[in-house]
């Protein structure tokens, strides 16, 4: 027997479209949404946001860059005529800021959803209308829920976002894609607890747009327009 | 008239009153009334017009449809009987009907009970010689003389000479003879659309639950979608008023995202509506009122078939509304105006937006995605605001110092004089701070 035809014949075997290995990520058949960040997209099944599939973000803190996050993605949509929805957000929208981000504010609906974000949710999937749906469910959902929401959301071609709390991490839940967001050093560390394919090795920095100079912070007083005024005295002096 | 479970209480026409209530003591009996019945026969007309923009009425219960020229548009003489059928059913009419090349043969087989389809002439004319003399509704000496020569069936009469006829019973009914036989030509006066859509319905007990309003407003709602299509309208707004037994009026009004002239969506947004109704007292009567009508685009359909297409997002907007109401749900729009708080406004989805084009220019200095909805007052510790901490400056100044005008309107945001600076604290947030005369406060989230 010899040695020498073996690795031809493997390198076939590993070819064929139904042979998975173990150390790829899964590729889906489904769209997905690039993320506006390679070394994200590199991670994410499918090469960005998953379309059709709940996908969970899980954020403690507003301000982190959570939404700048996402921000690329849904420009694209919004630019291709797409609807977005938020449904139940926790601050009011400030419209300057989402129309310099590209998005077209006559197509992105905010819905006050109280207490039935669940349904509006699935209303929503369920219409196939919207190419984005971003809410922020109550901390009470539970997994009956999320289910419904998974199953509304599949077979169509909605990025669907749920906003959740990081205490949630160890809790199961339906959504294919579960996202753990934190603050690095002066960048946004994304964990991605939970992915088809294999488990995600560590987080990553992603480096956010940010307002601002990050590079010198500049000191309260001197700034304060009692500090300004002091400055231009002096200058005068 | 009675119905099939009367009926099978041995209940029939002709009866005195007292015989039918010894039959059946829970009998409910009502006074028949001639224009109920015209308006019934109008709506149920109007609802037809889904199927041919040629029909007419023949009173008291008759309506006439004009099928052959729609036979291709719905695949089949069956197929539009099965649908016409149907659609009764589901309003809770309950029919006699029959196919014929002549209106007056249709209408005798129908009376017949026929339920027979008869494309073409020569059979229609066999069904019709084999009909008794009295389902043609001419006067009762007619038929009475008619059936003293022994002449039973329409068919004995129709190979008598005409002459003779003629001169025995009359012009009218030989001439309804040969009309039937399609030997004399018989236009019929066809059913104009209103110009204005309302129908009214009684409703035969109170309802005293909204819900089950649900049920009498399906037929309303099915006369409005005929008559849309009868008239290639679409409906932007409706009202549906309820009489109340106490004599009081209210209405409920059905405003929808875009013009639609669909049945099943507007059924649905009925029920989201009565879901929420409360009634003050039970409802008697239910008119239905088209309010804005516009008309219809003209719109050629695909040749080959595409996948269904999807509900849509604003007709998903509509049912959303319904529930939570119409300032629950709003996209966003922007306002020139360098105060934050009122640099948004939100507006009805699918609003004409010629006015906001005007939009203002970009600002220069980063605007956070979020702001709070009422400014949080930070504390301050030694030089520096905090919030999770102390806050770290990052950007200069941005002075915004506007809103004299609406300074001490209620609801308004005043004159504001503002320094506004972007700041992040310990825990990596990102926040929009300023600073006015009152000391520091948290205004927004660089998100």
């Amino acid at each position: 027997m010899s040695a020498l035809p073996l690795p031809a014949a493997l390198a076939e075997v590993l070819a064929r479209g139904d042979v998975w290995r173990g150390d790829t990520l899964a590729r889906l058949p489904e769209d997905a949404v690039p993320s506006g960040h390679a070394e994200l997209d590199a991670e994410l099944p499918g090469g960005g946001w998953p379309r059709g599939n709940l996908t969970e973000i899980l954020v403690d803190r507003g301000g982190l860059g959570e939404m700048s996050l996402l921000l690329p993605a849904l420009s694209r949509l919004s630019a291709a005529g797409g609807w977005l929805a938020l449904v139940a957000p926790p601050w009011l929208p400030h419209a300057p800021a989402w129309a310099a981000a590209g998005l077209a504010l006559e197509r992105l609906v905010v819905v006050r959803a109280g207490r039935q974000a669940a349904w509006c949710c699935e209303q929503l999937l369920a219409c196939g209308g919207f190419s984005a749906v971003l809410a922020w469910p109550e901390a009470t959902i539970d997994a009956k829920a999320l289910r419904r929401l998974q199953v509304a959301a599949e077979g169509r071609s909605t990025l669907t976002c749920l906003w959740r709390p990081q205490a949630l991490a160890a809790t199961p839940s339906p959504a294919p894609l579960r996202v753990l967001l934190a603050a690095g050093k002066g960048r946004l560390s994304v964990c991605i607890l939970k992915r088809r394919g294999r488990p995600a090795a560590q987080p990553l920095n992603l480096s956010i747009a940010r307002p601002g100079r990050t590079n010198r912070a500049l000191v309260g007083p001197s700034l304060s327009p009692a500090g300004a005024r002091s400055a231009a005295v002096a200058a005068v002096a | 008239m009675c119905d099939r479970l009367a009926a099978e209480a041995g209940v029939s026409a002709g009866q005195k009153l007292s015989t039918a209530l010894g039959l059946e003591p829970r009998l409910a009996v009502s006074e028949r009334d001639a224009a109920r019945e015209g308006s019934a026969l109008e709506s149920l007309a109007c609802w037809a017009g889904r199927f041919t923009p040629t029909l007419s009425l023949s009173p008291p219960a008759g309506l006439l449809l004009e099928i052959g020229g729609c036979l291709r548009l719905f695949g089949g003489v069956e197929v539009i009987v099965e649908a016409v059928l149907g659609g009764c059913a589901g309003q809770s009419y309950s029919t006699l009907w029959a196919v014929a090349p002549t209106p007056l043969g249709a209408r005798w087989l129908a009376q017949a009970a026929a339920g027979e389809i008869h494309q073409e002439a020569p059979a229609m004319q066999v069904a019709l010689a084999a009909l008794p003399c009295g389902v043609t509704g001419w006067p009762d000496e007619v038929v009475k003389r008619l059936e003293s020569f022994g002449l039973k069936r329409l068919g004995d009469l129709h190979i008598l000479p005409g002459a003779g006829l003629r001169r025995r019973i009359g012009n009218g009914p030989v001439d309804d003879l040969l009309r039937a036989w399609g030997e004399l030509p018989d236009p019929q006066k066809p059913f104009i659309f209103p110009e204005i859509f309302g129908s009214h319905i009684e409703l035969p007990a109170r309802v005293e639950h909204a819900e089950a309003l649900a049920f009498a407003g399906q037929r309303l709602f099915a006369a409005l979608t005929g008559w849309l299509h009868g008239r290639q309208l679409l409906v932007r707004a409706c009202s549906l008023h309820l009489t109340h037994d106490d004599g009081a009026q209210s209405a409920l009004v059905l405003r929808f995202a875009e013009p639609a002239a669909d049945e099943g969506r507007f059924l649905r947004l009925l029920r989201e509506h009565l879901s929420r109704l409360k009634l003050a007292a039970p409802v008697e009567a239910l008119r239905l009122q088209a309010d804005e009508v516009v008309s219809k685009p003209g719109a050629s359909a695909h040749l080959f078939d595409q996948q269904p297409a999807n509900e849509g997002a604003l007709a998903c907007l509509e049912r959303l509304r319904a529930r939570l109401g119409e300032a629950a749900v709003q996209v966003l729009g922007e306002v020139a105006d360098y105060r934050p708080e009122c640099a948004t406004r939100q507006f009805d989805p699918a609003t004409d937006f010629a006015f906001s084009g005007a939009s203002t220019a970009r600002f220069t200095s980063p605007r956070p995605l979020w702001l709070l909805p009422v400014p949080q007052a930070l504390g301050e510790r030694g030089v520096s605001p905090h919030w999770h901490g102390p806050l770290k400056l990052l950007s200069r100044a941005e002075r915004l110092e506007s809103g004299w005008w609406d300074e001490g309107e209620r609801g308004a945001a005043g004159d504001v004089r503002r320094d506004y600076f972007v700041a992040r604290n310990p825990q990596g947030q990102w926040a929009w701070v300023f600073r006015d005369a009152e000391g520091w406060f948290l205004h927004g989230l660089f998100a």
